[in-house]
């Protein structure tokens, strides 16, 4: 029986252009590398090398050949478990990730970005607790976090309590970013904290140029709480708000509409 | 920040007593402008302290401002200083002496000094010409043909702001990739007009939006607690600012949370809910629309990203009053007239549901397009992908979006005007032709 060789699929997967058609300096960078790997081609690096150009453009396929190719090479090659978790989590393969991460972060305990890619290998394989400590380990490693990472780790919570202080965490280092105040306005109303609810809602209004729809907001959550008589003064200010704004912002139709609303609620009896 | 001068002349005195031979090797360059503020920073190739010395005059730079430490990265506020003025500044260890008259066009770059204006009280109206690069980084004759263009278009104009839409430095968005690509590529512009970039997907490649780290991170100093105008973001990789009566929306639309739950929306409608300017001009990388060198109909292009601006954020711009949409990452000009809704793929587009007018746009063609004054969702958007100011394609490409009015396979720039309640965008080739033009007009 005549056996068919898998070598020219291989090469064919190794090298494919595919998507990278559009970008004439990928497409040199790609011929580089080739040119490399046909002089010394038992050097890893030069594998992993093009495997990551591959994945920067969502070249799976392509990646993952090389890095195999890598491995094959050189097991233990540095970045190669990292660059190999990376595409295990961009496909979904979050227990191949995670495995592959803890490897890496063996090595090297302070990297952060591995941290926050295995926090959410964590969370999608459903072990938040997990998660948790690998958020709170990269928030404590990065000087500049973004917002989504208390975001993230705040969702982990079960208990909104937990959740609330994981938000008030990231508002007193980042300051009153929206949306941080809006999750933790959501939480507090859950937990029927109107009063500390209303304060966020103070901060984010704050911040706002038109303060008509916070304000509105205001009234709805003061109603919802029982408070009818602070909700009216919430729509009167809301309805003063929206006259003070110059004409063409009050008569857009949403504003409009708007302003008809607030003044059903202002003189409502219930 | 301000000193009083005999203070800082004393700690720059035992700071500087052995003055180091340093050079500037970056900028200065202008960042987070608003009309009471500015950052200035520059590099240096050895470490020393960060002193501006400014003044509203070029011979009487009397004002000091410093930022603590010894360093090569330096990165000094501006405060207090007064909207709609002309200021003139000199980046060093210590306050020079600056220099006067022509001497001031010929001395070297240690001791240049430079100017900026500050925007103007918000919400004032004012002529304002923006420069719009989009996919510029590749440090190659076109880019440097594209800048050429621009400069002598714009002339004696001064640009009071320019906007990078990512990929500004090719091909890896490395702090060496930077240098050439922006820093030695636009120093004049640098020192002169503030600067805002997004990131894109090259300039990704050296960067982390999730950890704001990187060299994109580095370099730039953007709006993270609302500084310039807009509500607060938190994070550099999406933000807005006000210059005038326009408010300006940044997007990361590579390396952040694109999904309808993300922190980016979530900010994106409260700001854009909190906004009086008279414009709104949202920018980013990747385009909603584009059949150039990418396909916003693939779902496996750039991962979906072009997807998701069109089908996730476009409706909630268009919904916020949005005006004009800016993107690159297609290497092509292509532009559309002004239409709202249409959120699917191209076989969806329909001229008759989806242009809110057609024709050209152009006072000397089919007529300007109109929008009412009062803001007012679905009104109506330009969407402009201006993604080639480093490079066209080398190959053919299908231009062939149907919601696009015009598409060229040229490089090229996109300069901004914007009066009052007039726009006018002017798409420029590497040839200096004025190959396309619109205006907007509220009324």
């Amino acid at each position: 029986m005549r056996r068919v060789s898998a070598v020219p699929a291989v090469l064919a997967a190794l090298t494919c252009t595919g998507p990278l058609d559009a970008h004439p300096e990928i497409e040199a960078a790609l011929s580089r590398l080739n040119a490399q790997i046909t002089v010394t081609p038992a050097d890893a690096s030069l594998y992993v090398q093009r495997g990551e150009l591959y994945a920067r453009h969502e070249a799976w396929v392509m990646a993952e050949a090389n890095y195999l190719r890598a491995a094959e090479l050189a097991p233990d090659f540095p970045r190669l478990n990292r660059a190999r978790a990376a595409l295990d989590f961009a496909n979904g393969r979050m227990a191949a990730a995670r495995a592959r991460l803890t490897r890496v972060l063996a090595a090297d305990p302070k990297d952060a970005e591995a941290l926050v890619l295995r926090a959410r290998a964590h969370a999608a394989l459903g072990t938040a607790a997990a998660a948790i400590a690998d958020f709170n380990a990269a928030l404590a490693l990065i000087a500049s976090p973004s917002p989504e990472l208390y975001l993230e780790r705040a969702g982990l919570y079960s208990s909104p309590g937990d959740a609330l202080r994981s938000l008030d965490e990231g508002l007193s280092r980042l300051g009153p970013v929206v949306t941080l105040e809006l999750r933790a306005l959501a939480l507090e109303e859950s937990l029927g904290r109107t009063d500390a609810a209303l304060a966020r809602l103070d901060r984010i209004a704050g911040q706002s140029e038109r303060k008509e729809s916070w304000l509105k907001r205001r009234g709805d959550l003061l109603a919802r709480s029982g408070r009818p008589a602070e909700a009216r003064a919430a729509y009167a200010a809301a309805l003063a708000a929206i006259a003070a704004l110059p004409d063409w912002l009050r008569e857009t139709p949403d504003t409009v509409r708007l302003a008809a609303e607030l003044t059903r609620l202002t003189s409502s009896d219930s | 920040m301000k000193l009083p001068s005999s203070i800082l002349a004393l700690v720059l005195f035992a700071t500087t007593a052995a003055p180091a031979a340093t050079t500037i090797v970056r900028g200065p360059y202008l960042q987070s402008a608003t009309p009471t503020s500015m950052v200035v920073r520059w590099r240096t190739d050895a470490t020393e302290a960060s002193v501006v010395a400014y003044g509203t005059t070029r011979d009487k730079l009397t004002l000091l401002a410093k930022s603590e430490g010894v360093v090569a990265e330096h990165i000094v506020q501006l405060t207090d200083l007064q909207p709609a003025t002309q200021y003139f500044y000199v980046v060093g260890a210590a306050a020079p002496k600056p220099p006067t008259g022509k001497a001031a066009e010929d001395a070297p770059v240690r001791a240049a000094t430079s100017t900026f204006t500050t925007p103007p009280p918000v919400g004032t109206a004012k002529p304002t010409r923006v420069w719009v690069l989009g996919d510029p980084g590749t440090k190659n004759a076109v880019q440097i043909a594209v800048r050429d263009v621009y400069r002598k278009y714009t002339g004696g104009r001064p640009t009071d702001l320019w906007l990078l839409l990512g990929d500004n430095a090719y091909p890896d968005g490395t702090d060496a990739d930077y240098q050439k690509a922006i820093f030695e590529m636009y120093p004049d512009t640098l020192r002169t007009s503030p600067l805002w970039p997004a990131l894109g997907n090259h300039d990704a490649k050296s960067a982390n939006s999730i950890t704001q780290s990187g060299v994109y991170y580095d370099i730039f100093t953007l709006p993270t607690r609302a500084q310039a105008g807009g509500m607060m973001s938190g994070t550099e990789a999406y933000y807005s600012f006000d210059y005038a009566n326009i408010h300006f929306v940044c997007l990361d639309s590579h390396d952040s949370d694109r999904s309808p739950a993300g922190a980016m929306l979530q900010w994106l409608k409260a700001d854009l809910a909190g906004t009086q300017r008279d414009w709104i001009i949202a920018f980013f990388h990747h385009p909603t629309y584009s059949k150039g060198t990418h396909n916003s109909d693939s779902d496996t292009d750039s991962g979906g990203r072009m997807n998701d601006m069109r089908a996730i954020f476009l409706p909630v711009l268009e919904a916020g009053g949005v005006d004009l949409v800016l993107t690159g990452h297609s290497h092509v000009y292509e532009r559309s007239p002004l239409i709202d809704g249409h959120y699917g793929k191209s076989p969806t587009f329909d001229a008759t549901k989806h242009v809110k007018q057609k024709g050209n746009g152009r006072a000397d063609g089919d007529g300007v397009y109109r929008k009412p004054r009062r803001r007012a969702p679905h009104v109506g958007e330009v969407s402009v992908v201006t993604g080639s100011a480093g490079h066209a394609s080398a190959r053919p490409v299908p231009l062939d979006h149907p919601a696009m009015i015009v598409s060229f396979n040229e490089a090229g720039s996109s300069v901004l005007d914007i009066d009052g309640l007039r726009l006018d965008l002017v798409f420029l080739n590497e040839k200096g032709e004025k190959r396309d033009w619109f205006s907007i007009v509220k009324e």
